[in-house]
């Protein structure tokens, strides 16, 4: 998330916004966000749905519990996902693809 | 038999050929000395290298630095000094006042300064080219009986802030040493940049 704020210039350049989606509940991020110096929105879903919607793996690691592995998504401005990444986010990746679908007009 | 031989006699010249090629693979280093001694790291970055003592250190994956130095210092454990360059260091802001306290909220859980730990010096300095702060911190953790000291310069490639940053860690009772600061002071002093960063390109 961190690494998503040093970029906001960047996306804004490219015309595209950030959002965080995490299970935790408001109170946590609101926390977490203060605390981290987030300014972008990050989305509370207790019950795990959009990251099943959006076919995220549930972590092995706490089995029963709604905690999802990491997962970038890129959906551009038709509502067309355009970019999926597991693991911790590529950030020059991430830039290098705005990049591109910024010049090719299907801004995200 | 002397086909055997023969035949044998080619198998080992493969597998040595092989051997070669991937030591040199495994070899390969990210820097090289340029002619007047300094070290040019991954063609992107120049400065003059620490004493022969001071091991190289990087991280590869998934790390919060880029790469550094590491020395193993006289004296009960945990007695070391590190030094490195970070292009990401801790925090978001761009401004040097703000990103020094966002760094810190983070650093000092990584360097075991976070039970007790205090600002002894903050003042502006000339670094790569241009403006920056630098500042010491120092702490204790009286549990484990052990104590940091550290130094962080913050500087800008571009629109971002980038940072060195030096601990040295000593056992509660130990001293510290200022030639690893001196050292650090001289990297830094050294360090440029002999192309655009990635964001620069942009």
């Amino acid at each position: 998330m961190e690494g998503h704020q040093r970029n906001l210039y960047l996306y804004d350049r490219f015309n595209a916004r950030v959002v965080g989606v995490s299970v935790d509940d408001v109170t946590t991020l609101k926390y977490w966000a203060k605390d981290l110096d987030i300014t972008f929105p990050l989305l509370s879903n207790v019950t795990g749905f959009l990251g099943a919607d959006f076919g995220v793996v549930p972590s092995p690691e706490i089995k029963g519990y709604p905690v999802f592995s990491r997962r970038t998504v890129i959906i551009d401005k038709k509502g067309i996902i355009r970019y999926v990444k597991d693991g911790s986010p590529d950030f020059k990746d991430i830039l290098l693809f705005l990049k591109k679908l910024n010049q090719e007009g299907g801004k995200p | 038999m002397r086909r055997n031989v023969w035949v044998l006699l080619c198998f080992v010249l493969v597998v040595m050929m092989l051997s070669a090629c991937a030591t040199t693979e495994r070899a390969q280093k990210p820097y090289k000395f340029s002619q007047q001694g300094t070290v040019i790291w991954n063609d992107e970055f120049e400065f003059k290298p620490p004493p022969s003592e001071w091991k190289v250190i990087q991280v590869e994956v998934g790390g919060e630095f880029g790469f550094g130095f590491l020395r193993g210092d006289p004296g009960q454990f945990p007695s070391q000094s590190m030094f490195v360059y970070d292009e990401e260091p801790f925090g978001c802001s761009t401004k040097f006042e703000n990103r020094e306290e966002e760094f810190f909220k983070r650093y000092l859980w990584t360097t075991a300064l976070n039970m007790t730990m205090r600002i002894l010096e903050k003042q502006k300095v000339h670094v790569l080219g241009g403006e920056g702060l630098a500042v010491v911190a120092e702490g204790e953790d009286p549990i484990k009986k052990e104590k940091a000291k550290s130094k962080v310069v913050f500087g800008k490639r571009g629109d971002r802030v980038v940072a060195f940053y030096i601990t040295q860690w000593r056992h509660i009772d130990g001293t510290y040493d200022p030639s690893a600061f001196e050292v650090f002071d001289k990297f830094v002093a050294s360090f440029k940049f002999l192309k655009k960063s990635f964001y620069e390109t942009l």
